[in-house]
């Protein structure tokens, strides 16, 4: 797809694949304790997707040879998501993991870029990891999961907002991540259909806490690209939020404009999955009540399977709109110009 | 001789009128006292003494607006609270608004997790109490059955005691529980409810847990997530297959509005097409699940800049003949009947919510006496 | 019409009373010495406006940083909370727009102007108006009695 693609899967295929960049310390850790990748919860199950390419071959095969060629990527590992709760295990992890892209992928290809790994049980540790390689232009976000202990907005992780703007990189708020007992209202999802669609009402939560701590009114450069949970629910969301603050904005007074207004501004949403009608009317409306298709920026999200609502949503844009979502709106969003 | 004829013949008529207005959500709150009264001894010196065990979620996220509640909906007499009192709701709501029926829906007994034999009694209580002082006090108000959720057993027995008075027109659970609402484990109450015909109303609020991306800090966040949750409990309900287990079962969506159900329909069936072998018990779209099991009331009904685009929301949805009108008084964003549902709607689709679809729904008199 | 709501002395500030004048009910308030007359009915569903609370103005300047203000005081409807001023009717959303913090500046004989460091909060006056314009009344006092005019 001439595009650019800003939700591509990598992952080590063990972590083997990591020993090179853990220390002697980690790499007996995860002997002695016979700690594997992907656990039984797993988010990509064997009978929903292949593995992601663990090789720059692989993804050069299956994304970037493939014809007409991606103008630019934006590679996604998400092996981190499932780490252990032990905070210097995961930051070792995450360390591990950045050194593993840039060598692996994004020293063999310009169009390569990539969200930054970072630990999800200790800001102070992510912090770190920002500082420690996020200067580096072929990094264009954080990446975090949208299940986690406590809403992403929350004051606990200001200080690496903060780092994420000093360092230029945006923040991309990826489906899945791990989370407490059960990732629901109540108790336990018994169908991997209801996690799989879990991501989406865990996404609009996760919306809301941005916009109600107030990131932001503390950073406002800052964009969050929300990463394979859907877009579709986006309008109904924004119309119960507006109303609600309205009646007890009292809560929040430094939530200084309508709660639709930065989102309009911060958020934008990739389109894997795109679950939608297939009538051009009801898209139409869908386009409309969404203020139009300026928060959408294309992905793949190779290799994972969604079905393909895009064509018929983008069959309805005019040529520059559908310009913007293939490929100008990331442009403009991860600096790829300014940064290269 | 033929005028005094007629001046009696007007004394003794009783008018009829045609139904135009139900709501499907008021709240009627009992204090504790009300309901203590009816507990047995042992119980009321147990609550007495250690009081209830679970946390009540307004204390987490204290309602900031007017303590969640219409300010001008104190009734000012001793030992009553908000919507505790018949005589002020049938003064602010039946007769201010012209309600021909009002559906209570007690959350008192809801998230009652203490021990078995008190969450039976707690919610015997609310039963008796709406009997006594509702149901009787004023025809046009109608009840839904409390139950204590957690022991479906017990939750069964509750409905079969309560199921030959036709005033109560369905059965109440919360929108969160211990487990998912679409676990066998609450199959039981469903089954109950179907067999004596009435529909499962499930009602926000609740112990809400983690949900995923962990606890809010604010009641902004909490409220405006009560449609979150219902998006995520309604698609539990169709993936663990209730719908197919219990052909009959009717549920009404109570209080978490209504726009989001397009994007979740969607969402359900293209999932259900990419993951057919992960639920046996899935036999059809998920979308036609919803299609024929699910109603939702209306409020709070979002409010779109433009109000065309909740039109459109609806018919996305499929939802003409599936929303129910609801007030929720005496809560803080009550929806006024004259005012809350956009002319965009039409008066088609106005008189459909508005008492239709509740007739259809609770199978109630198209006339009443006044 | 002129309406006497009720003798000056018998009528403190910080209360209010509910009249009814041709078939509209109107809310009078004291706030200080100054008076006001607006309609008892929120223009969004309806509610009776004049049973609100009375709320100084939230501010924040960030995340947590909250005070409030003392003046002007808004009447909050008592269903959905919708802020009206007294005093021109016009309701409010949300709290004040991002503006410009004022400087005390003092000056003292024979030397260059000081510029007092404590910074204001931003003024009250920037709040985004809200759709809604409620119905206001003249009220003042005459003859030692609060009149209406409705």
């Amino acid at each position: 797809m001439d595009a650019i693609d800003c939700d591509v899967h990598v992952a080590p295929a063990s972590y083997d694949a990591l020993f090179p960049y853990l220390s002697e310390y980690w790499r007996q850790y995860i002997t002695e304790a016979g700690i594997r990748l992907n656990g039984v919860a797993h988010a990509y199950p064997r009978g929903v997707a292949p593995a992601a390419p663990s090789s720059y071959d692989e993804l050069a095969s299956g994304v970037l040879d493939r014809a007409p060629a991606p103008r630019a990527v934006v590679l996604n590992c998400v092996t981190g998501f499932e780490t252990h709760r032990n905070p210097y295990f995961a930051a070792a992890v995450a360390s591990a993991l950045n050194d593993w892209m840039l060598s692996e992928f994004l020293a063999r290809d310009e169009r390569l870029r990539a969200s930054l790994i970072v630990s999800t049980v200790s800001t102070d540790d992510a912090v770190s990891e920002i500082e420690r390689v996020g200067e580096d232009p072929r990094f264009v976000q954080v990446l975090l999961p949208v299940r986690t202990d406590l809403p992403w907005g929350h004051k606990s992780n200001h200080a690496m907002f903060a780092a994420a703007g000093s360092a230029g990189l945006q923040v991309g708020l990826h489906a899945w991540g791990r989370a407490g007992k059960a990732a629901t209202p109540s108790g336990f999802t018994t169908t991997y259909l209801e996690d799989y669609l879990g991501n989406q009402p865990i996404a609009q939560a996760q919306v809301l806490s941005f916009v109600s701590e107030g990131v932001f009114e503390r950073f406002p450069d800052l964009r969050v690209i929300v990463s394979e949970c859907g877009f579709a629910w986006l309008a109904p969301l924004l119309w119960r939020f507006d109303k609600d603050w309205k009646g007890v904005w009292r809560e929040v007074p430094w939530v200084k404009r309508r709660p639709s207004e930065y989102v309009r501004e911060h958020f934008r949403f990739t389109t894997a999955p795109a679950h939608l009608p297939a009538e051009p009317a009801a898209l139409d409306q869908l386009l409309e009540m969404l203020d139009g298709p300026d928060q959408l920026v294309y992905s793949s999200d190779y290799p994972h399977v969604h079905g393909d609502g895009l064509p018929a949503l983008l069959d309805r844009l005019s040529g520059e709109q559908r310009r913007d979502v293939l490929w100008a709106t990331a442009a403009t969003l991860y600096r790829l110009d300014e940064r290269a | 001789m033929s005028s005094w004829v007629e001046k009696r013949s007007a004394v003794v008529a009783e008018t009829t009128r045609s139904v135009e207005l139900v709501d499907c959500d008021v709240h009627a709150q009992a204090t504790e006292a009300m309901l203590a009264g009816y507990l047995s001894s042992q119980a009321r010196r147990m609550l007495e003494r250690y009081g209830r065990r679970t946390p009540r979620v307004t204390e987490w996220y204290p309602r900031a607006r007017h303590a969640g509640m219409r300010v001008d909906a104190w009734p000012g007499k001793p030992g009553h609270i908000w919507g505790s009192d018949p005589e002020l709701t049938r003064e602010q709501l039946l007769d201010e608004f012209d309600v021909d029926y009002a559906v209570l829906e007690v959350l008192s007994g809801q998230d009652c997790y203490d021990h078995p034999d008190f969450a039976a009694e707690w919610n015997a209580a609310v039963n008796d109490w709406q009997l006594d002082e509702w149901l009787s006090f004023d025809p046009r108000f109608r009840g839904t059955i409390a139950v204590p959720h957690e022991y479906p057993d017990l939750a069964v027995e509750e409905i079969e005691r309560r199921a030959a008075d036709e005033r109560f027109v369905a059965v109440l659970m919360p929108a969160s529980a211990a487990d998912q609402l679409g676990s066998p484990k609450y199959w039981p109450i469903y089954e109950a409810a179907t067999a004596f015909g009435r529909p499962v109303a499930f009602h926000t609020g609740g112990y809400v847990d983690h949900r995923g991306a962990g606890y809010p800090s604010f009641y902004l966040d909490y409220h405006v997530g009560n449609g979150i949750v219902m998006q995520s409990q309604l698609a539990n309900m169709v993936a663990g297959g209730m719908f197919d287990a219990i052909p009959g079962l009717r549920v009404v969506l109570t209080e978490c509005g209504v726009a989001w159900a397009a994007a979740l329909r969607w969402s359900l069936d293209a999932a259900w097409e990419l993951m057919r072998e992960d639920h046996p018990r899935l036999e059809r779209k998920p979308s036609e699940y919803i299609d024929e099991h699910v109603w939702f009331t209306t409020q709070p009904i979002e409010e779109p800049e433009h109000p065309q685009h909740l039109v459109y929301a609806i018919s996305q949805a499929r939802l003409e003949s599936r929303l129910l009108f609801a007030t929720d008084y005496p809560h803080w964003d009550f929806d006024s009947p004259k005012q809350a549902l956009p002319r965009a709607l039409g008066p088609e689709l106005r008189r459909a919510i508005m008492c239709e679809n509740a007739l259809a729904l609770y199978g109630l008199p198209r006339e009443r006496t006044r | 019409m002129r309406v006497v709501v009720a003798p000056l002395r018998s009528f403190p500030s910080g209360e209010r009373r509910i009249v009814e004048v041709g078939g509209r009910s109107i809310g009078v308030f004291r706030v200080g010495e100054s008076f006001y007359g607006i309609r008892n009915r929120c223009p969004h569903q309806g509610g009776p406006l004049c049973l609100g609370h009375l709320l100084g103005d939230a501010v924040a300047d960030g995340p947590g940083r909250a005070e409030v203000l003392r003046d002007p005081l808004r009447i909050a409807c008592p269903w959905h909370g919708w802020e009206y001023d007294l005093d021109s009717g016009q309701s409010f959303m949300g709290t004040v727009a991002p503006g410009v913090r004022s400087y005390g500046v003092s000056l003292s004989p024979g030397e260059s102007v000081i510029e007092d460091a404590v910074a204001r909060p931003a003024s009250a006056g920037r709040r985004v108006p809200g759709p809604y314009v409620a119905e206001t009344f003249e009220v003042n006092v005459e003859d030692e009695y609060v009149v209406l005019h409705a």
